[in-house]
């Protein structure tokens, strides 16, 4: 009896050991990469200071590549966030429809869709006809990876709403517009909030269907969305190519705003999140 | 002579297969507090549902028969169901306040309607909580989040944003169970004087409160309505042995 407990115990053991070792082994990678962004990417940026920031790509600056992916990341929330908010929406009225259904499985398949499948498509629908790689260009690629996110997170917010809620809102008269946008919609903003900020974070960082869309801009600021901008990934991407030491300092230097801008964008998310789990 | 404000005949209905409600009935007299009583899943709050459509958001429902409001239909196909929602209100089981303040929760269901005015807003904020027994309790605080209210306050609260929109007929569907007995006092007494105004439907588990606050009582049994009456009558001398059988407490 006893010797039967005894192996039990160090299988339990080994067991732990084994779960405990293997999540480390995840996460590792994950520290390793914020490490070595930092390690490499810091002393380019102290080094060169304000200039690295606001300085064009010959003055040892990635300015106009900051400012492309915010202003290709705002756009793209800005043209995502309605039709994926309805998108949404829809989904969340009409579960037991068949084009309910539908919509939530094929926001389910978008969410995992290939990105540079996204960027061809976008390079074949709207850089060719209008003969230029351009902002905007790149803001709709950004916004089909946008729309899933939003509107599944919108979708998973509204049906957390109690029932109860619901009813109450139809029992005073309301319609079916109405519940949704004056009760549903802002009982579930929370959660609405992180999808957007949580498609916001993954859209700043994307590279691929940033490849044949917005052609890249490094010694101006862009000022026209219609002409071709810049962006921080398709810069790292550019820079890490090239065969000379100093363009792979830079590249380190924009990762490590890269990572900047992600975490600025990913900790509130994080931070709003504990809170719910307060409630 | 009481009048009948609403009425149904032979009202069936089903969860897809499963039939709950059984030819129902039974006249709701004006200004009257009609109780519905009975065990649990017995079809009382399946019935209230009906006289404001709310099974209507249920898919799979199926309903035959009718009920009558002032004498129309409700089921008929020309009868916009908004409207009807608007003229019979409805108070839940757990209070239910929307997120936004007491104010704009009171404010709500006149907005909905098309009132803009802040002025005739601010009017029917202030005679709905004052009708909801909260107004004295809340009026330094109408911007605070309906939330912060305790639950019995935010019972009242519900009473008093379904009143706002002027009903005729208010349907509560055991608006005290998930209260405690102070509470519970304040929205007996809140009925009857809502009563004067108003024809109440109220779900209750709690036969005391029926016996306390109705006028009326229908017993149900598995979808069957075995037993409507004036309360007294239901209590004190019962025509059936199952309706005698549970105001007595031998199951239930």
């Amino acid at each position: 009896m006893s010797h039967i407990k005894k192996i039990r115990m160090i299988k339990d053991k080994i067991f732990l050991f084994m779960v405990g070792f293997l999540t480390l082994l995840t996460v590792l990678p994950l520290f390793h990469i914020i490490y070595s962004i930092v390690i490499k990417g810091l002393p380019v940026i102290l080094e060169r200071g304000l200039t690295f920031i606001f300085g064009t790509l010959s003055e040892g600056g990635i300015g106009p590549a900051i400012v492309g992916t915010l202003m290709l990341t705002i756009m793209a929330t800005l043209l995502g966030i309605p039709i994926a908010f309805l998108a949404g929406a829809y989904a969340y009225e009409f579960p037991n429809s068949i084009i309910g259904r539908a919509t939530k499985v094929l926001l389910q398949i978008m969410l995992e869709f290939p990105t540079i499948l996204i960027g061809t498509f976008i390079m074949a629908t709207v850089v060719v006809p209008m003969g230029t790689f351009s902002g905007l260009a790149g803001a709709l690629a950004l916004a089909l990876i946008l729309i899933p996110y939003v509107a599944v997170y919108t979708e998973e917010a509204m049906a957390e709403i109690p029932k109860l809620y619901k009813e109450g809102a139809y029992a005073l008269g309301c319609t079916r517009a109405q519940v949704i946008f004056k009760v549903i919609t802002k009982m579930a903003k929370k959660g609405i909030l992180t999808g957007i900020l949580i498609g916001m974070a993954k859209v700043a960082g994307e590279t691929a269907p940033l490849l044949f869309t917005i052609g890249g801009l490094y010694e101006v600021y862009p000022t026209n969305p219609l002409e071709p901008v810049g962006a921080i990934p398709l810069l790292i991407y550019t820079l890490v190519q090239s065969p000379s030491p100093e363009d792979h300092k830079m590249a380190w230097g924009a990762a490590l705003v890269m990572l900047i801008i992600f975490l600025s964008i990913f900790i509130p998310i994080r931070l709003a999140l504990k809170d719910d789990i307060k409630l | 002579m009481e009048k009948i404000k609403m009425e149904t005949k032979d009202l069936n209905l089903w969860y897809g297969e499963k039939q709950a409600l059984y030819n129902i009935s039974m006249p709701i007299y004006e200004n009257k507090i009609t109780a519905l009583i009975g065990p649990s899943g017995c079809g009382k709050s399946t019935f209230l549902r009906c006289l404001n459509r709310l099974n209507d958001l249920i898919p799979n429902v199926r309903i035959e028969g009718e009920v009558y409001l002032d004498g129309k239909n409700i089921y008929d196909e020309d009868v916009d169901v908004y409207e009807l929602r608007k003229r019979v209100g409805m108070v839940f089981q757990k209070p239910n306040p929307f997120a936004m303040s007491i104010y704009d929760n009171v404010a709500f269901g006149p907005r909905i309607h098309g009132i803009r005015n802040k002025k005739e807003l601010d009017k029917i904020v202030e005679w709905a909580l004052k009708k909801a027994a909260l107004w004295d309790e809340v009026k330094d605080e109408l911007h605070k989040n309906a939330f912060a209210l305790s639950g019995g306050q935010q019972q009242r609260l519900c009473i008093a944003r379904a009143i706002a929109v002027k009903p005729e007929v208010l349907l509560m569907d055991e608006p005290t169970s998930a209260l405690d007995p102070i509470s519970t006092q304040k929205i007996e007494e809140l009925m009857i004087e809502l009563a004067k105004d108003y024809t109440i439907v109220v779900v209750t588990h709690n036969m005391q409160q029926a016996s306390r606050v109705s006028d009326y009582t229908a017993f149900f049994l598995m979808g069957k309505l075995i037993e409507f009456g004036p309360t007294e009558e239901i209590f004190l001398n019962p025509k059936r042995k199952e309706t005698d059988d549970y105001i007595s407490g031998r199951f239930g």
